[in-house]
């Protein structure tokens, strides 16, 4: 310190000289203190609410052929990957025994892969198809950022994930605008293990009855995981934008449930098995949907680096055979104790958790993953999800970057070439038993509502063809045209939720506006109605013959019930159709 | 421990017990401007500010203070699961629901060899710390601009969240064992830097000063008066620290190789992801007694080592400073020191070689 005393006009200045910064950060607020911007303003989609018609593909041709059960793709998946430039940088295989390194969380659709390789710990010899060695570490990393991690940085070479979560991963893999930072990391995604089948779910309180009643309420889940994917989806579907609900973010589902369990003020939780049983276990919580009524959208998969893909393609193979084979193993009771045993002593869980574990997750056969790859007509094919997933995060802001087009990650080479042998090409795809047929009445009675899509479907006046086609002018040319030209996008929509909750009922509820109250008898309307649903439900098995058609149920209703009570006479909204999911028998 | 004598003392039970340096209980002294009627229960109560208390006492409260835990414990998990005022679904089952688990999270999860394996990392960990950390430390303490120079480091390392650096340590040590000791290295290492540092800057300057004097070199100076002065409180720097690095282990274990243990972090993480959730609070309630026989093995070193500043009986002390002084004298046999040039230059005197058999430290 210099000698001497400050004198006051020392501290004068000093004053001011602080509160000029400080008037300085006020008055320049927006550079020194920015607020962060908001996802709905940076949603590069346009602005407006998160429409399920904006998840269907970019302007499909009204194809006239009458649909087939399948259309597959006709591209070859390694003239669309993305290439791979330089040396492999993951963990040479000579270093390690050939010792292929295989991450994977706490999940039962591992069961296949921890069977097929006699536990975690790489000991069973491996065979490619031309007869080279190797060995299959299963290591455990249930976190799904230090997976990630661990995969980057070449330690594992395969990781796993559910096909939403990739995109998100991607965010660290790719430029803003979609195009590969580091082309080694690049994702191979190859097969599909299983859909969660009642292993997440929402549980809500007592009071909220559908999805729509949990408009403004808190809403608690971890973010950036399955759960969001699963809640972004349910809410979406049931008509709520993501906006009008107060999402709470947790790091993992774990948390979210405590959180859940202590703030009585927040509505609803998204998480998992054995969480979401035990929630809804408790007086004043019920379960409003689980993954087993929407048993067709969280697909877990495994994926490859992309230079280890390149450079060791036989031994994917071998793995997806392997898997494969376990799943048909899997069937009989004595290996799915034995693998209950493995998994057990992998996770360091009781083998009796172990064991319960099982029925939260379906195995995706080699059938059903021809179905989810390659089949271009399936509603909950890879790229509709993909698309899916992409749609909400961008929307929400979780992903910044230009959307990576599906077939950049996908390669379903394996599962094309499995199919020329009878062994898989015989499966059967044995998801979503057929359900027995229901008059709407016991459906009604049997099933709670889990959520209520509305579409807007304009049928000619007094005629219930939905492809009904008129003559327009155009360009001084006379031309048929479908009187409602959405109505092939309409479909696609109520295909894919119907996809999504593929073992619940789905009501289709025909509507009409009341423009000839009391010139008319409302049974006419009515019965208008009922042949509009009617027309839609036989429309949409017609297209996608995938679709169980016991599952449905047409309902009219006439003008009996407004869009809007509040505004009755709004007719263009009145004109519609109503498709209700209902959950599945509870008894069943 | 002087114990101020006309401190008011309120009676209290003879003891029988030997250290428990008891008074003979005295009367109060009622001062005369305080009623006798304000004379508060409070008072009469054995907490003489600072005193000490006989040793069954103090284990007597210990023991009060677990028992009001788990009473707290069993009064918010009492009764029907729908009826608490915890319900089950929060994580915290009754007492008597969590020890029931005890024996699968012993024999179905390996409790002991997770345990041993989690001790292992934090050992190994922590001993790498300690082996960089303090030479550094000492370095740091003794020159300013070595001090200057690793600064910057340090206080990175003891401010930032170490969780940001897992990714970190996937690229550069993979994800085995060796990712798993550097991550509570790294955890650790500046917290042992700064804090051997910081002991070294404390011994008083007169000691050294001292040294010189007596025609110390810089070398000696350091090993012979610096670090065996500060010893002792880098110890104790040490014994507090080694609990940071355990907490560590759950951040550390993310990664579980099939056929290994994954360790503590791995049963609490997982346990959380897939229950049962009574192993979380098991393993929970181990970490501190496991942590707590450690604290007391090395608070038991710690006085045997340094009897002169933590009044042990000092067999360490003696089996070190025997050693030290075995090496001292072997050291002639396999080392030749140069003579100084002064006295290399009168070959003709008797040789007078300085021949510093005595440590540095005060004696006992």
């Amino acid at each position: 310190m210099a000698a001497g005393q400050p004198k006051p006009a020392f501290y004068v200045a000093l004053a001011a000289v602080v509160l000029g910064l400080i008037a300085f950060a006020v008055y320049r607020k927006d550079v020194v203190a920015p607020r962060p911007g908001q996802p709905q303003e940076e949603a590069k989609d346009g602005g407006g609410p998160i429409e399920p018609k904006g998840l269907e593909q970019a302007a499909e041709s009204t194809d006239a052929t009458s649909p087939t059960t399948v259309k597959e793709y006709k591209f070859v998946p390694a003239e669309k990957l993305p290439p791979v430039k330089g040396t492999g940088k993951y963990k040479p295989l000579e270093q390690n025994n050939n010792t292929v390194r295989f991450a994977l969380n706490i999940w039962a659709g591992w069961a296949p892969i921890v069977l097929a390789n006699d536990g975690f710990k790489a000991g069973k010899e491996w065979k490619t198809a031309d007869g080279k060695p190797f060995k299959l570490d299963l290591v455990l990393i249930d976190n799904p950022v230090a997976m990630r991690d661990a995969y980057a940085s070449g330690e594992v070479h395969i990781g796993w994930g559910t096909l939403d979560m990739v995109p998100l991963f991607l965010e660290g893999f790719v430029d803003s605008q979609g195009k590969p930072k580091d082309s080694t990391i690049m994702p191979r995604i190859y097969q599909q293990v299983d859909f969660s089948n009642g292993g997440d779910g929402i549980v809500v309180r007592e009071n909220i009855k559908t999805v729509a009643d949990l408009r403004g309420k808190k809403m608690v889940m971890a973010q950036n995981s399955p759960s969001q994917y699963f809640a972004l989806n349910t809410l979406v579907s049931g008509g709520v934008q993501p906006s009008e609900v107060q999402m709470i973010y947790t790091d993992d589902a774990f948390q979210a449930a405590a959180a859940f369990n202590s703030q009585k003020d927040i509505a609803a939780c998204v998480s998992w098995a054995p969480d979401i049983y035990n929630l809804s276990s408790v007086k004043g919580n019920r379960m409003l949907v689980t993954t087993k009524e929407a048993n067709h959208l969280v697909a877990d998969i495994w994926f490859a680096r992309a230079d280890f893909a390149r450079d060791h393609e036989p031994i994917l193979e071998a793995i997806t055979r392997g898997i494969f084979d376990a799943m048909e193993q899997l069937k009989s009771d004595d290996a799915r104790q034995k693998v209950s045993g493995l998994m057990a002593a992998g996770y360091s869980i009781p083998a009796k958790d172990a064991l319960g574990m099982l029925g939260d997750a379906h195995s995706t056969n080699w059938a059903e993953n021809f179905q989810f790859f390659l089949n271009q007509n399936n509603p909950t094919n890879f790229e509709r999800v993909w698309q899916r997933a992409y749609y909400l995060y961008r929307r929400i802001g979780s992903i910044q970057h230009q959307p990576v087009p599906f077939d950049q990650v996908m390669d379903f080479s394996i599962i094309q070439k499995l199919g020329k042998e009878e062994k898989y090409a015989s499966q059967k795809s044995e998801y979503g038993t057929m359900a027995p047929a229901k008059d709407l009445q016991t459906v009604k009675g049997e099933s709670e509502e889990i959520l209520t899509n509305t579409v807007v479907l304009h049928f000619f006046p007094n005629s219930w063809d939905p492809f009904k086609k008129v003559e327009r002018t155009v360009d001084g040319k006379a031309r048929e045209e479908l009187y409602d030209p959405n109505v092939n996008n309409v479909l696609e929509e109520i295909a894919q939720l119907a996809g999504q909750f593929g073992a619940a009922r789905i009501v289709i509820e025909g509507h009409t506006d009341g423009s000839m109250r009391g010139q008319v008898p409302a049974q006419l309307v009515k019965d208008l109605s009922l042949n509009r649903a009617n027309a839609i439900k036989e429309a949409l098995l017609q297209k996608y013959p995938s679709l169980d058609p016991n599952r449905f149920n047409a309902d009219g209703v006439g003008w009996d019930r407004p869009a809007d009570p509040a505004d009755p006479d709004n007719h263009s909204k009145n004109r519609r159709v109503e498709v209700k999911v209902l959950t599945a028998e509870r008894a069943a | 421990m002087d114990q101020t004598e006309n401190e008011t003392k309120s009676p209290r039970l003879g003891t029988e017990t030997a250290d428990g340096a008891t008074s003979p209980p005295r009367p109060a002294l009622a001062s005369p401007a305080m009623p006798a009627a304000r004379r508060s229960l409070l008072s009469r109560l054995p907490l003489g500010l600072r005193e000490d208390a006989p040793r069954w006492q103090v284990a007597l409260m210990g023991l009060l203070g677990i028992a009001a835990c788990f009473g707290i414990w069993w009064f918010v998990t009492r009764g029907e699961a729908e009826e608490r005022i915890l319900s089950p679904s929060s994580g915290i089952s009754s007492p008597s629901e969590t020890f029931a688990t005890f024996h699968s999270l012993w024999f179905d999860r390996a409790l002991t060899r997770n345990l041993l394996t989690s001790l292992r990392r934090v050992a190994s960990g922590f001993g790498l710390a300690t082996a960089v950390g303090v030479p550094l430390g000492i370095l740091c303490g003794c020159f300013t601009r070595v001090d200057a120079f690793f600064l910057p480091v340090t206080v990175f390392g003891r401010n930032i969240p170490v969780a940001a650096l897992i990714p970190l340590t996937f690229s550069l040590f993979g994800i085995g064992e060796l990712q798993k000791t550097m991550f509570i290295f790294i955890a650790c290492v500046a917290f042992i830097v700064s804090d051997t540092a910081r002991s070294i800057r404390e011994v008083r300057e007169s000691y050294v000063d001292s040294a010189y004097t007596l025609g110390a070199g810089r070398w000696q100076a350091i090993m012979k008066v610096l670090v065996p002065l500060a010893l002792p409180g880098v110890f104790n720097s040490l014994r507090l620290l080694f609990s940071l690095a355990f907490g560590y282990i759950m951040l550390a274990e993310v990664v579980k190789f099939g056929g290994e243990s994954g360790g503590l972090g791995d049963i609490i993480n997982t346990s959380q992801r897939r229950g049962p959730r009574e192993h979380v609070v098991l393993v929970l309630l181990i970490i501190p007694v496991v942590a707590l026989a450690i604290d007391k093995a090395l608070l038991w070193i710690q006085r045997e080592l340094f009897p002169y500043r933590y009044g042990g009986v000092g067999v360490l002390h003696s089996l070190v400073r025997a050693l030290m002084h075995g090496w001292e004298d072997l050291k002639g046999l396999v080392w030749r020191r140069p003579l100084p040039a002064s006295i290399a230059g009168e070959l003709a005197g008797p040789p007078q070689a300085r021949r510093d058999g005595q440590t540095g430290g005060p004696r006992t």
